[in-house]
Parts: C-alpha cells; sequence; structure tokens
C-alpha cells in the first residue's frame, strides 16, 4: 500500500498493478506479433479445413482488421487480455471446434449496416 | 539402402531384358567419389524404372557410392538477390523505391505487423525458423542479409 502510493506520487499518477502476462509494452508488443505470425500460418490450413468460399488473402486480411481494430491500445494489461482472447480463438480455429457458421460470423456477409443518418434511424425505431 | 533392395528387386524383374554394361561399371569404379553416369538408354524398352534405377549399380564392384542432394552454397550476392526479389513481390512494397538500405518503417511507410510478414515470407524462402526477440529489430534489407549471412555462416 505505502510501495503503491509511494510509486504513485513519484511517476505521477502512474499506478503499478499487478501484470497479467507481461510487464512492459514491448512485452505485450511480442506477444501480438506472435499472435499474429500464427494466426496467418493458420489461414490456408482453415481455409481448406472449413472449406470456406473465401479465398487465402481474404482471410488474412480479416485477421489484419481484427488486429488493427485494437491498434490504438496501450495498456500492457488490456493487450494480454485481447491476446489471451485471441489465442482461444485460434485454439478453437486449429482444432475444429468451431464450425464454418462461426469462423464466416467475421465477414458479417448477411449482416445489414446500421444507420447512422436520423431518418433511417427513425424507420427503422432506434432512437436518434 | 533402401534405394539399392530396390534396384536389386527392380532388376531381378527386369532381367531377362535389361543388358548390364560392364564399361560403366569399370569407369566408375575408377573414379572414387562416383558422380552419376546416365547410362545411354539400353535396349530394355519395357521398364523405364529399370533404366534410372539401374543407372548405380555397384554390387559386382563392391565399390560404396553415395550420392548426397544439397542445396548451391550460399553468398551474400545470391542473399541479397533472394531477399530483394521477395521484397519485391510483397505487394505492399513499390518496387521502385525499395532499395537495400531502405527503412520498412520510415522510408516504405509499413507498419509493424507488415514488417512480421515479411519476415515470415523470409523464414519461408530461406527455411529457417527466425525467433521474434531477433526479428523486430530487423528493418531494413541490408539487415536482413546480415541477419541470414550471421546464421547460415556466409562470408567473404
Amino acid at each position: 500500500m505505502a510501495s503503491t502510493a509511494a510509486a504513485r506520487t513519484a511517476a505521477g499518477a502512474a499506478k503499478v498493478v499487478k501484470p497479467i502476462l507481461s510487464r512492459d509494452l514491448d512485452e505485450a508488443k511480442r506477444r501480438v506479433r506472435e499472435l499474429y505470425r500464427a494466426w496467418y500460418r493458420e489461414v490456408p490450413n482453415t481455409v481448406s479445413l472449413f472449406q470456406l468460399d473465401i479465398t487465402t488473402r481474404q482471410g488474412r486480411d480479416k485477421v489484419r482488421e481484427m488486429f488493427d481494430r485494437n491498434r490504438h491500445v496501450t495498456d500492457p494489461r488490456v493487450i494480454d487480455m485481447l491476446v489471451i482472447k485471441g489465442k482461444m480463438e485460434l485454439q478453437e480455429t486449429i482444432h475444429i471446434w468451431k464450425q464454418k457458421t462461426h469462423v464466416m460470423r467475421y465477414f458479417h456477409e448477411n449482416e445489414e449496416p446500421r444507420a447512422t443518418d436520423f431518418l433511417s434511424k427513425f424507420y427503422k425505431g432506434h432512437d436518434p | 539402402m533402401a534405394a539399392r533392395v530396390l534396384q536389386q528387386c527392380v532388376r531381378s524383374l527386369g532381367r531377362p531384358s535389361l543388358r548390364l554394361c560392364p564399361v560403366n561399371l569399370a569407369l566408375r569404379a575408377a573414379v572414387a567419389p562416383a558422380v552419376p553416369v546416365h547410362r545411354p538408354f539400353s535396349s530394355a524398352a519395357d521398364s523405364r524404372r529399370t533404366r534410372w534405377l539401374g543407372q548405380s549399380r555397384i554390387s559386382s564392384v563392391g565399390l560404396l557410392c553415395r550420392q548426397y542432394g544439397d542445396l548451391p552454397p550460399l553468398t551474400l550476392e545470391t542473399i541479397k538477390d533472394r531477399v530483394l526479389y521477395v521484397l519485391k513481390l510483397y505487394d505492399k512494397i513499390n518496387p521502385e523505391k525499395l532499395q537495400v538500405t531502405s527503412h520498412f518503417m520510415k522510408d516504405l511507410g509499413l507498419d509493424s505487423l507488415d514488417q512480421v510478414e515479411i519476415i515470415m515470407a523470409m523464414e519461408d524462402e530461406f527455411g529457417f525458423e527466425i525467433p521474434d526477440a531477433e526479428a523486430e529489430k530487423l528493418m531494413t534489407p541490408e539487415e536482413i542479409v546480415q541477419y541470414i549471412a550471421d546464421k547460415k555462416d556466409v562470408y567473404e
């Protein structure tokens, strides 16, 4: 308690918290890169095992898109949590615990895009 | 070992039609590390197997000749050519702007995940794993060439 208070005052409102997996940002980034490598190498196997109707390139672009969504995160604990979730997804995909529909859910094929302007939202019944 | 057994089996199959030329055998016995000599196609018209399997008959002489396969030796020039070739094939890189010293992030405008993809392409090209701790430091083609030369013991 006293040590964290001291660290807090010393670092100027930077809290010292217990890390999940990695101690600093570099280690977290290294984990992200390892996960990206694993996914990159897994995509062709996924496309052939699940008999998906996408090309390998589309699959890899989708992986890149999912990684880019969390590009802005800087907290190592959040990054670790996201890496753990990504690893779980990877494990489920490798062992074919998922099915084709679960993998294709990433591609949002049959979903309608959400309305943004007022009138479309009004017609659909959303609050403005 | 298995190849020789296979040869003998095949030879016993095709024996009536296969004519062994003892001339070739003497030639091969003379040359110590024997280079495989493609015999001219013998009159055995039926089995092509015997032609290419029977080319390294050795049993009657008793001299062992082993043939190993390997890639041509790497030089710094060939490594550099291959690295630049792979980089030119990558679609996010403009081939005109690519130099040996061009930095991936500063000059070519790639990001860290692109750099990971490039290193993976290098792993596939040269056939050995590059661990991530060292891969994150390789930021120019020059550094990649140096790293591969270090790992593969290539020096001028």
